[in-house]
């Protein structure tokens, strides 16, 4: 039964971090950072908790402030660069924040026992949930809130004016700003936006993992980030969810009978993927199909 | 003082000219398709350990994984050609970039299947020495790999501008649909160019990974971020960019290296790239591009 908790769990906080990147690939922007700001997340929260003693609650409301200021700032320099610039760009962002994990050391007394991030060693002692009694099926319940009401205000602003001002600045930027529409407070408040709910999910995975290592801020979860929205499609959310499930339960958990072998093939079918459905799983053409089965 | 900054400078153009030819390979893809592929360090990576493996069970000869190095990478290359580029639509650059990065994690469990352990020795053609030019010095290593790569580029160049199909290659690159109405064969000229930079590719991984003397799995990840750093210094698909941006690169990280910590030379690299895009985002050859588009959007 853990082990789907955990499995559950583990989807639950890469679909957000999926729709971190699914607001900013509607405008366009390729962004690797999301690794980055995700790392931010999960080592503010862990540090209040833990050092501070603060309640979850507050601790991931604040990592959420922290990585959307610094996504802010970052989103002013990516506006100068376009495409693949960005992504190389982002790239080197969400390096040198690893980079900075990396060497962070704060180490404190608590309780006879020394606690806090450790440099290379990582951040091992996160046991909120353990030390305050939740049971693992409330640890799933309380990240699930988090991840439908993300999916929930981001299924809003799909069908409201927010979503179509976001697609059009991704499909054309000329025609947008001939339309009137500010590209900068548009680009900039959607590299925002993905930042808090990177910020989120990284405070959560910090306290669902109970360790942090800077090995797991790789440029790899970067890639998974906007992989996801990608596979899935960007015409609705739900893709998104499709996608994640589709990726950490079928092929990571699912194919893991074949052994070291199961990385060849997940290769392989995500790129099957992407060549018969470039657009993703969940494009016009897929909706259409749907629409047209329900109304049937 | 100034003996030491020298110094620097001339180890710094000498590890340069490695990253210089990294970027070649991804400046010319770029430049032909519009497109970064990802898995091109990774392929280098497994197409050298290709060349090792033929090294540790047949004979140890380093003119055989040279052949081996290269054939790998070419065989590799054209692997992810097929599958990451030639059969996504041209227009789903994003759908290429994901494959490509998809295939990279295939290729790394491939040369952990050929080769489980961690690091691998690497042969080179001759015993490392050092060669005394007055107060300087330079690994003869170093020096072979920044002569090779003048070689390489004055071959590419000319292959580039004397013969037809560098012609096409040019042309694809400078306005795809003008090469189209005046009948130039699209996919086999990127196969072409494709394998051209494998081959390019596997020749440069040979070189640097021979004056590392030992082979890892994470050299795959380092040629990537080395190369497209060092291409988006210089400019995307600008070839004299690639060559510049590789020196400039190596110079900053060999004097970073001297005078500051050891850590901060891989934090340099992103840092002189964060600088580059915010001053000159279209790098040093690169800012015409961005300068058209840039009047584009005034003018609406």
């Amino acid at each position: 039964m853990d082990f789907y908790l955990n499995l559950i769990n583990t989807i639950g906080i890469h679909t957000m971090l999926g729709l971190s990147a699914y607001l900013l690939l509607q405008t366009g922007q390729l962004s690797l950072a999301q690794a980055g700001f995700f790392a931010v997340g999960s080592y503010t929260a862990a540090i209040l908790t833990v050092i501070f003693q603060w309640n979850i609650i507050p601790s991931v409301l604040v990592a959420m402030l922290v990585s959307g200021f610094l996504a802010f700032l970052v989103g002013f320099p990516a506006l100068r660069v376009k495409g693949l610039m960005l992504v190389v760009a982002t790239i080197a962002f969400s390096e040198f924040v690893r980079m900075f994990f990396y060497n962070l050391k704060w180490r404190v007394t608590r309780n006879g026992e020394e606690i806090g991030p450790d440099g290379t060693m990582g951040f091992a002692e996160i046991r909120y949930f353990s030390d305050n009694g939740w049971s693992n099926f409330e640890v799933t319940l309380f990240l699930w809130s988090f991840v439908i009401l993300i999916m929930g205000v981001i299924w809003w602003s799909d069908q409201s004016r927010t979503g179509a001002v976001l697609r059009a600045v991704g499909e054309d930027e000329l025609a947008a700003s001939s339309v009137g529409i500010n590209l900068t407070v548009v680009k900039v408040s959607a590299m925002t936006a993905g930042g808090f709910i990177a910020g989120i999910s990284g405070g959560l995975y910090a306290h669902q993992v109970t360790s942090l290592d800077h090995h797991s801020f790789t440029v790899l979860l970067g890639t998974f980030a906007i992989a996801y929205p990608i596979l899935g499609g960007l015409s609705n959310v739900f893709g998104t969810l499709v996608a994640v499930i589709f990726i950490q339960g079928l092929l990571v958990e699912g194919l893991r009978f074949l052994g070291d072998w199961r990385m060849i093939l997940f290769g392989l079918l995500i790129v099957l993927a992407m060549n018969f459905k470039p657009l993703g799983l969940f494009d016009k053409q897929t909706m259409d199909l749907i629409k047209k089965a329900i109304r049937v | 003082m100034f003996t030491e900054f020298l110094q620097n400078c001339i180890d710094g153009l000498m590890i340069g000219s490695g990253y210089s030819l990294l970027a070649l390979g991804f400046t010319m893809v770029f430049g032909v398709m519009k497109r970064i592929n990802l898995s091109y360090g990774p392929s280098i990576m497994l197409g050298a350990y290709f060349g090792t493996w033929l090294y540790l069970n047949l004979e140890q000869n380093a003119w055989l994984v040279l052949l081996g190095t290269i054939f790998g990478t070419v065989v590799v290359g054209i692997y992810v050609e097929r599958l990451c580029f030639r059969a996504i639509k041209s227009d789903s650059t994003i759908a290429s970039m994901v494959s490509s990065f998809v295939i990279w994690m295939q290729l790394e469990e491939i040369a952990m299947h050929l080769l489980p352990e961690r690091t691998y020795p690497f042969p080179a053609f001759f015993a490392a020495k050092t060669i005394e030019f007055g107060p300087f010095y330079v690994r003869s290593e170093h020096l072979t790999m920044f002569i090779l790569m003048l070689i390489i580029v004055l071959i590419l160049h000319f292959f580039l501008y004397q013969t037809r199909q560098g012609l096409a290659i040019r042309a694809l690159s400078d306005n795809p649909m003008a090469s189209l109405y005046i009948g130039i064969n699209r996919s086999k000229t990127l196969f072409l160019s494709f394998f051209l930079v494998s081959l390019l590719g596997g020749i440069a991984g040979f070189f640097i990974l021979s004056t590392d003397s030992q082979i890892t799995p994470f050299f795959g990840l380092w040629a990537t971020f080395k190369g497209l750093i060092a291409m988006m210094l210089g400019g995307m698909g600008s070839l004299p960019g690639a060559i510049i941006g590789g020196l400039l690169l190596g110079i900053v990280e060999a004097n970073v290296f001297w005078y500051g910590d050891p850590i901060l030379r891989d934090i340099s690299a992103y840092l002189l790239l964060f600088v580059m895009l915010v001053l000159r985002p279209g790098g040093i050859f690169g800012q015409s591009i961005v300068l058209r588009q840039r009047l584009a959007q005034e003018r609406v």
